[in-house]
């Protein structure tokens, strides 16, 4: 599965978003997602690609696709390393 | 406002006695006892062998990511107030939300987030911590929960005074509601606390009580002489307390009128229990319901299985009821302490010959301890004519003791 599939899976999982109207886009905020329960979904977000997102991270990622591009260059950075 | 009455009507139940009011009077009626051997990863080195767990799946109650944003301890508060409602019938819907309250007791709050928390700091070197771990880990955590989760805007509070926290919950509830100031209440409380670090704390306190060597069930016996402590629950309870004209207003169902409720203070000892402030306590909930002792049918006793607890409780019984032969059992030997969520459990074990006209046993109380001469009701429960009034014990840590009444609906 693709990386922004398996954000949106978690995301639909753990932000209880609505799989319709899921938009990568979108800020999170409008989302209905607050600044807390982001966090926390940053911790499975670690988990799950086994990557560190932050607090640096944090500020810069709004949207989900922000994240994918975030998780990807993570990823990248790894396998290099 | 004097003539007020609070009555009950709809109890919650979450236990090593089954998650729900029906299950749980069942197991009382048959002595089915919910202690059993903890599983290693419960354990680890601490040392303790029994335990009553709660038989609990969070998927089973709480949708997507919302079970991981609330302490065990809070899961076990909305699951129990969710039944108390919907047993009670009471509409909230149509009632002034800003009459109605949240009463809540509990003796650690949060555990497994604290314990979690200081296991990623300690163990792992990890300070990143979880950032809901203050608000899931916070005392308060659970009775603000049940309050979010109706809008409950009435008057809140949340009691910690050990084993007696949520009796105590009861009972200022029951005030609340008299004073004028709140029409109904969610009292109750729960309590989680079965991890290694906590348990290894019980454990250095040698109160616990050892497994039995032929019955890991039969470990917690009340009143027995071969008693070695008392075994840890977890759980909740919740009581839906309401003002009696509202509730007839609207037809509910009646199961008890909380009229009795005794607060004292041992101010002698941390840990060890006095038999003068256990007396006060059950005087004054006498005295505040208008009942003579030979009023009082049943008694679930604090009975900890403890040496010494078992006897000043019995003595304390003796001097306050003289030879009324009142019957007298702890319930603890089956669903084990609950501590902060006890007294609101044993408040619903006691008012189980309202319903059912039982009185719950005394599990594993084979051999009665000379220095515990009460009228016990060992092993089985006993089929009675419905009593006008019972009483609940609860004596803490700390030395704060409070004593429920309820009469019969």
């Amino acid at each position: 599965m693709q990386t922004l599939d398996r954000i949106k899976d978690l995301a639909i999982k753990e932000l209880s978003l609505d799989p319709a109207k899921i938009d990568p886009n979108a800020p999170l905020a409008d989302l209905g997602v607050d600044s807390l329960t982001f966090i926390e979904f940053m911790f499975k977000i670690e988990d799950e690609f086994g990557v560190k997102v932050s607090d640096e991270d944090l500020r810069n990622i709004k949207c989900l696709a922000d994240l994918e591009r975030h998780v990807a260059a993570s990823l990248q950075a790894a396998a290099k390393a | 406002m004097p003539g007020r009455r609070v009555a009950v009507t709809g109890i919650g139940i979450v236990s090593a006695l089954g998650n729900n009011l029906q299950e749980f009077y069942r197991s009382l009626a048959g002595a089915r006892s919910g202690v059993r051997r903890l599983p290693d990863e419960v354990t680890l080195g601490s040392g303790v062998q029994v335990g009553a767990l709660a038989d609990w799946d969070p998927a089973a109650h709480f949708k997507g990511p919302e079970a991981g944003a609330l302490d065990r301890v809070a899961q076990f508060a909305l699951v129990a107030a969710s039944q108390a409602l919907s047993a009670s019938g009471l509409d909230l819907a149509a009632v002034d939300r800003e009459r109605v309250g949240v009463y809540w007791g509990t003796g650690m709050g949060g555990a497994h987030t604290l314990e979690g928390a200081f296991k990623s700091v300690y163990g792992k070197n990890d300070f990143r911590l979880r950032p809901l771990s203050v608000v899931m880990a916070m005392n308060n955590a659970a009775g603000s929960n049940v309050a979010v989760k109706w809008g409950l805007r009435g008057p809140f509070a949340n009691f910690s005074t050990a084993c007696s926290s949520s009796a105590m919950a009861i009972g200022e509830a029951m005030q609340v509601i008299r004073s004028g100031r709140a029409d109904a209440v969610i009292a109750g409380g729960s309590e989680a606390l079965l991890t290694p670090g906590i348990l290894a704390a019980w454990q250095a306190l040698r109160t616990l009580a050892p497994m039995d060597a032929g019955d890991a069930t039969a470990s917690c016996k009340p009143f027995d002489k071969r008693r070695g402590g008392l075994v840890l629950g977890e759980g909740a309870a919740v009581l839906l307390l309401e003002e009696e004209s509202l509730a007839r207003a609207r037809g509910a169902t009646i199961l008890a009128f909380i009229t009795g409720y005794g607060n004292t203070c041992d101010a002698a000892h941390m840990s060890k229990p006095d038999r003068d402030g256990q007396v006060r306590a059950m005087r004054q909930a006498l005295t505040e319901s208008g009942l003579q002792p030979e009023a009082i049918g049943y008694i679930n006793a604090h009975g900890t299985a403890t040496i010494v607890g078992d006897v000043v409780e019995c003595e304390a019984i003796r001097e306050v009821f003289g030879d009324s032969n009142v019957p007298v059992s702890s319930t603890k030997s089956m669903h084990g302490h609950l501590l902060g969520g006890a007294g609101a459990l044993e408040m619903a074990a006691a008012l189980m010959p309202f319903s059912e006209g039982i009185l719950p046993p005394t599990a594993n109380l084979e051999q009665p301890d000379p220095a515990c001469a009460v009228r016990h009701v060992p092993m089985k429960s006993e089929r009675i004519e419905v009593p006008r009034a019972v009483m609940s014990n609860s004596f803490a840590f700390g030395g704060s003791n409070v004593v429920l009444i309820a009469e019969k609906g």
